[in-house]
């Protein structure tokens, strides 16, 4: 896997983290069970401080992307199938198109029907 | 691959590898004639599941070790005076070399002092402490020999990363890392596969040393079966998930990554840390795509491993940054 964070961004860095795992999880790239690199290991790949990572792979564990288990660090946990999810979001994409809705606004509405 | 540099410690190589392996079976061999007066004639030289079931001369007992142990030792010094680049080269062919040299001593000269004062060699006892006294001294020694072996210097690249080779888009505020896992089946597979032979053949013999042999060889294959390869702003660490062993390519010595194609057997006569043809080191878990990352010194680092071209790419590409640095 591979995961970048830009340190000029506004996003804070363990939001960045944090989405992008959930990117790879959504794509099928990282599968349950992958073990991701420890907390003190990622931490000092990127140059962040430990908490960041900490901080990132706890809101993961929160919305049940990954497990944290004492002496085995962070695994992908088991997610049900995103197929639908991806069908649906690639419809949304091209109604948007059709209809001229610029991606911002589109991505506003989404945002609001998430909520 | 342009033109090598010479392979560095070629002195302390031969001495290693190659003078003390030599010397130390010249002694065993001058012990053992030394001791031809007190020994059966003739002495025994194999052992069965019943004790001692084949017999012959002391040359009989001496010539295969002797032949063994210094063709091992010519075949490991060979091997690193002319493809000895990386210190990992030449710390295994010394370790093996000055290893094997102290177990075929040890089980040499254990099995014949054994056999001094006896009438008849039908009466030698069983060889299990030779044998643990050699694997245990052997691997020490072999370990010792591995730690005398000079170091690689630091040896920073003097010339830009290779333009050809891949790259990703990287913002200049932008920080990455790569990670892959490969896990080796095979190495699962032919290992318990071997301990239970081991096991069996322990059982059967009643060469109780051997079960240590079968733990010693699970505790290996065990470092083998697993490793986390990591490109970030260190550079390349191929480390066993259990810790040990590792590879480690900084920043500054990558001349090139990009990504081959390994076929384990033949390109490194089998799995797990490997020596390869043309003196490469091979983290080889299992065949097909691997990143290989030219290193200067004319080293070069091979790791089997999915997504390589992505792991070339970022070690590349932060190996750019930190030239300009």
């Amino acid at each position: 896997m591979l995961l970048r964070i830009d340190t000029s961004s506004a996003e804070p860095l363990f939001e960045q983290i944090g989405a992008q795992v959930r990117a790879l999880v959504a794509r099928g790239e990282l599968t349950a069970g992958t073990r991701l690199p420890s907390a003190r290991d990622l931490a000092s790949s990127l140059d962040v401080n430990l908490h960041t990572v900490l901080r990132a792979y706890q809101d993961l564990r929160d919305d049940g992307v990954i497990e944290l288990r004492r002496g085995r660090g962070a695994v992908v946990a088991s997610t049900p199938d995103h197929g639908p999810l991806h069908e649906a979001i690639a419809a949304v994409a091209v109604v948007a198109r059709q209809l001229n809705i610029p991606p911002a606004t589109a991505v506003a509405l989404l945002k609001e029907a998430l909520r | 691959m342009t033109a090598r540099t010479p392979v560095p410690h070629r002195v302390a190589t031969t001495l290693l590898a190659l003078v003390a392996p030599l010397v130390l079976l010249g002694i065993a061999v001058a012990v053992a004639v030394s001791w031809a007066d007190d020994l059966p004639d003739p002495v025994a030289v194999h052992w069965g599941t019943h004790g001692p079931d084949g017999f012959g001369s002391l040359a009989a007992a001496i010539v295969p070790m002797l032949v063994t142990g210094a063709l091992l030792a010519c075949g490991a010094w060979a091997l690193a005076f002319y493809a000895g680049w990386s210190s990992s080269t030449r710390r295994i062919a010394a370790g093996s070399s000055l290893g094997m040299a102290f177990f075929l001593s040890a089980l040499m000269l254990g099995s014949l002092n054994a056999q001094r004062g006896l009438a008849d060699a039908a009466n030698a006892p069983d060889v299990s402490t030779p044998l643990l006294v050699g694997v245990l001294g052997g691997i020490a020694v072999g370990a010792i020999a591995a730690w005398l072996t000079p170091a690689d210097e630091d040896q920073p690249a003097t010339v830009p990363v290779d333009a050809s080779a891949p790259r990703i888009d990287l913002g200049s505020s932008e920080r990455a890392v790569w990670r892959r896992s490969v896990f080796s089946r095979t190495t699962i597979v032919v290992g318990i596969g071997a301990v239970l032979v081991i096991l069996v053949l322990t059982v059967v013999t009643r060469i109780w040393p051997l079960a240590l042999l079968a733990v010693l060889i699970a505790a290996l294959l065990g470092t083998m079966a697993s490793f986390d390869a990591t490109v970030d702003q260190r550079g390349l660490v191929a480390r066993s998930t259990l810790g040990w062993p590792a590879v480690r390519v900084p920043l500054d010595e990558v001349v090139g990554a990009r990504v081959t194609s390994v076929r384990p057997l033949k390109d490194f006569g089998g799995w797990g840390y490997r020596l390869g043809r043309g003196g490469r080191t091979g983290i080889v878990l299992r065949t097909g795509e691997a990143l290989e990352v030219e290193r200067t010194g004319g080293r070069v680092v091979v790791v089997t491993v999915d997504d390589a071209q992505t792991g070339a790419a970022l070690l590349n590409t932060l190996a750019d940054r930190a030239r300009r640095a």
